[in-house]
Order: structure tokens, then sequence, then C-alpha cells
């Protein structure tokens, strides 16, 4: 101990030498957990979700004393919704139907992939103020792997970017790291969607990138465009809130407003290239990602 | 005994602040409570014990929450080392002190983060920053610096007493 004592200074600098490059050496290039943090995971996750179930109950509690007086005239709204939704989505579905008849007959593929996916609930989020990194509940076990790509039941929510044994690590669009190649879906007209810090706390993310001649309006919706190895296309992102142009004048820039409310998201969907499991999945199942019988017709984004 | 109980305290804060204290976030920004265990152990017990304290929190947080292994680490570590430097010139009874440098060591630290990571990046934007994260979180951890203090001020002073009987100090 008095060796420790007497060379303080020297330890701290070798420790910090040490870190460094080891910073440099592990920087992004991580996609599997090592052994040794899937045993840390493997103990600590499930304390995680329990900490995490307890604070949704408390939370849902008061949600529920404070909205008591409007859940019966909600409950009325959402039932018409639901009787509308179910009209258009047979609607839909016979399109859907011709769609996929007229294109066997023309022999291309399909440009929306049935997509395999699987629930996961988030167990915990980053203890920093910085970025937005979360941890759901399954992983290798559950053949998830990094870059998989993760939904709510409205739209796109981030990306897979470390496995463990027993849990993922992933990244939300929000995260000012993240970037997402996207596109208007009226006009096609093609950007990134990256997140920002300070738009994050908000709920917000900006799309950069966009043409200055683009006809790209507000109110215009968003979604994952087909020059990603990573995102499928057409999943949809949000909904344009502004435009701006850049102070270069070349470029224009829009805030989206995303679908999913970040705030409040417990249970996900990966979306990704997982063999079927028997468990059911306790969320329904998403619009745009149906796990339909269709044979996978060729689909190069799907697989990274 | 010792090694157990700061083991529980790391791992605890880790726990809590991944999940619970997401529920009691104002305005987005959580108070740092790794810092203000760090810095307590630092006080408390010398510049060593934060260094060791500040390299395992930084390791969890680094192998659950980064992207590169090391980062929160070495952060964490060098917060620990350097604010123990001076334990043994003041009372630790006293509560103003560990307040203010909490909340001191909570403001250099998320500096030290933005210019290390944020800056690099091209987020120009310090006053945003500094207006909507690094104030409110070094107000809000310098609230949450008394009872956690407390709780752990009261540990070391239990702890010190069982070491004093087993070593028969006196």
């Amino acid at each position: 101990m008095d060796f420790f004592e007497e060379h303080k200074k020297q330890i701290m600098l070798a420790i910090t030498a040490i870190l460094l490059v080891v910073i440099l050496i592990t920087y992004g290039k991580k996609k599997n957990a090592t052994i040794i943090e899937s045993a840390l995971g493997f103990v600590l996750t499930p304390v995680q979700e329990l900490t995490t179930d307890i604070g949704n109950w408390v939370g849902s509690k008061i949600d529920w004393i404070r909205d008591k007086d409007n859940l019966a005239t909600e409950n009325e709204q959402l039932k018409e919704q639901i009787a509308l939704l179910e009209t258009e989505n047979k609607r839909l579905r016979r399109y859907g139907i011709e769609n996929q008849r007229l294109s066997e007959l023309l022999k291309i593929s399909q440009k929306y992939a049935n997509y395999h996916t699987v629930g996961t609930k988030i167990i915990a989020k980053d203890p920093g103020n910085w970025y937005d990194i979360f941890l759901i509940d399954k992983g290798k076990q559950d053949h998830l792997e990094a870059n998989m790509v993760l939904t709510a039941s409205n739209g796109l929510v981030g990306k897979i970017i470390e496995t463990g044994e027993t849990y993922s690590k992933a990244q939300s669009i929000l995260d000012s790291r993240s970037s997402v190649p996207a596109m208007s879906l009226r006009t096609e007209d093609l950007g990134v969607v990256k997140g920002e810090y300070s738009l994050m706390n908000h709920g917000l993310c900006r799309m950069e990138y966009i043409d200055s001649e683009a006809e790209i309006i507000e109110g215009d919706e968003i979604v994952t465009s087909n020059l990603s190895d990573v995102y499928p296309s057409g999943i949809t992102i949000g909904r344009v809130k502004e435009i701006k142009t850049e102070a270069n004048g070349l470029t224009k820039y829009a805030i989206i407003e995303p679908y999913v409310d970040f705030k409040h998201l417990d249970t996900l969907l990966v979306i990704g290239d997982i063999p079927e499991v028997e468990t059911p999945v306790e969320t329904p199942a998403e619009p745009q990602t149906e796990t339909t019988t269709e044979p996978q017709t060729g689909t190069p984004e799907v697989e990274q | 005994m010792r090694i157990f109980i700061t083991a529980i305290f790391i791992v605890l804060n880790f726990l809590m602040q991944s999940t619970i204290l997401h529920y009691i976030e104002i305005r987005g920004v959580i108070p740092n409570t790794t810092i203000i265990l760090i810095v307590s152990y630092a006080l408390l017990r010398g510049s060593t014990e934060g260094a060791i304290v500040g390299f395992f929190s930084g390791l969890l947080q680094d192998i659950f929450f980064g992207t590169s292994l090391g980062y929160f680490t070495l952060f964490n570590t060098i917060t620990g080392y350097l604010f123990g430097r001076g334990n043994h010139n003041f009372y630790r009874e006293n509560y103003l002190l560990p307040m203010m440098l909490c909340t001191i060591a909570v403001f250099l630290y998320e500096t030290m983060i933005y210019l290390t990571s944020f800056l690099f990046r091209g987020q120009l934007n310090f006053l945003y920053i500094l207006s909507h994260t690094l104030l409110p979180e070094a107000v809000y951890s310098c609230i949450f610096t008394i009872p956690l203090y407390r709780v752990l001020f009261g540990t070391n002073e239990w702890l010190e007493l069982k070491e004093k009987y087993k070593h028969r100090l006196f």
C-alpha cells in the first residue's frame, strides 16, 4: 500500500495513458459485448428491469389519477377511430394483394419487403444528460445483432449498436451521433435525419442535406430511404415541422417531429433477419412491417 | 467490509441513475449522482479511494452506455483523484464544502465532456448547452448532494469506528 501512496502521480499518469489507448482502440468498433460484459449484464439488467417496471407502474398510476375523467370520452373517440381504421385497413389489404399479384406478373421485387419482427422492452436509459442510449431486454440469445432496427408501433426509434448475451445497447434517432438516410414520402426528396443535442430534449430531430429546389413542405411525411445499409426503406420517421434554408443557400434543412413519443416509450419492435421464435409477440404488428407469409423477395437493404 | 459496501454503493448508484432518476428529470436534466458519489468518497477518504470509485463507476457506465471503452472511466478517475487531493485540510462534518465542490465538479466534468466530444463534432452552441444542461445539472446535483453526502458520511463514520475496534487502534 505504501508503494501506491508514494507513486500516486505516476500511477495516475499510467492509468490515464492506458485508458487513452483503450479509448482509441475501441472507439465505435465494438459490436459484440465481451464475456465479462455479458456476465455483468446478466446480473444487472434484471434489477434494472425491475426498477423500471416499478417506475412505470407508479407513473401509470399517477397518469391514471390525473386523466381519470377524460378516459370515458377518449374511449368513445378511440372506438370510432378503430372502426374507421378497420375499413381503411381492409381496403388497403386488397390493394396490397393486388400489388403483389401485379408485381409477380411483372417479375419485379417488392419495394417494401416484409420483415421479421420481435417485441422487446426498454429496461434502462443513459445515466448522463448528453446522449440518448438505452438498453433493451433481448440480446444474442434471441438472435439480435448490432445494426438491427428498432421501431415502436408508429415509427422509427433507432438501431442496436451492441449486443450482449441477454441485453442490447441501442441508440435512438434523437442521439446527436445518429444519422438516418431519409426521404419525403410525397415528393421523394432525399435527405439525412440527424439527431441534434438542442432538439433532443424536445423530442425533435433535424433533416439535413435537402436540395434547395426540393418541393418539401411543412406536414410532409418522412420515411427512411433505400440508400441505407442499416435501415430498411419505407419505415415512417415523422412529420416535417419547419423548413429553413441553410446559411450557404445551397441546401435546406427541416425540423422533424417523430411520430414516436420518446418520453413514454416502453415496448419496441426489433426488425431484422430474426428466425421465427415460438414466444408470442405481445405488441400488435406494425402496419409497415407485417409478418405475413409471403416469400421474401430480393431485399438487399435488409441484410446488413 | 469497506470494499463490499463501496461496491454496493457504486452498483446501486448506477442502477438508480439509469432507471429511477429518469422519472424525476426536470426539462430533460437529471442530477449527476455518480459525480456526487465520487467527490464524496474523495473528500471522505482521499484521492486514492476517490480514483478507485471513479474508475469502477465509470467502467460500468462505459460498458452499458458508452460507445468506446474507457471514456467515462478516464474522466471519473481523474475527477476522483483531483478532488481528493485536499481532503486532510478541512472538517468533513461541514456540509457546505461538499455541496460547493460537487457543484464545481459536475460543472467541470460536463464541460470536459462537451469539449472532448461535442466540440469536435461541430456543436458550437456552448451558450445553449451552458444554460440548458450545465447550470441546471450543477444546481440539481447540488441539491442532491445533501442527502447523499449525509448517507455516505454516516456509513463512513460507522465503518471507521468498526475498523478502529478491529485493529485496536485506541
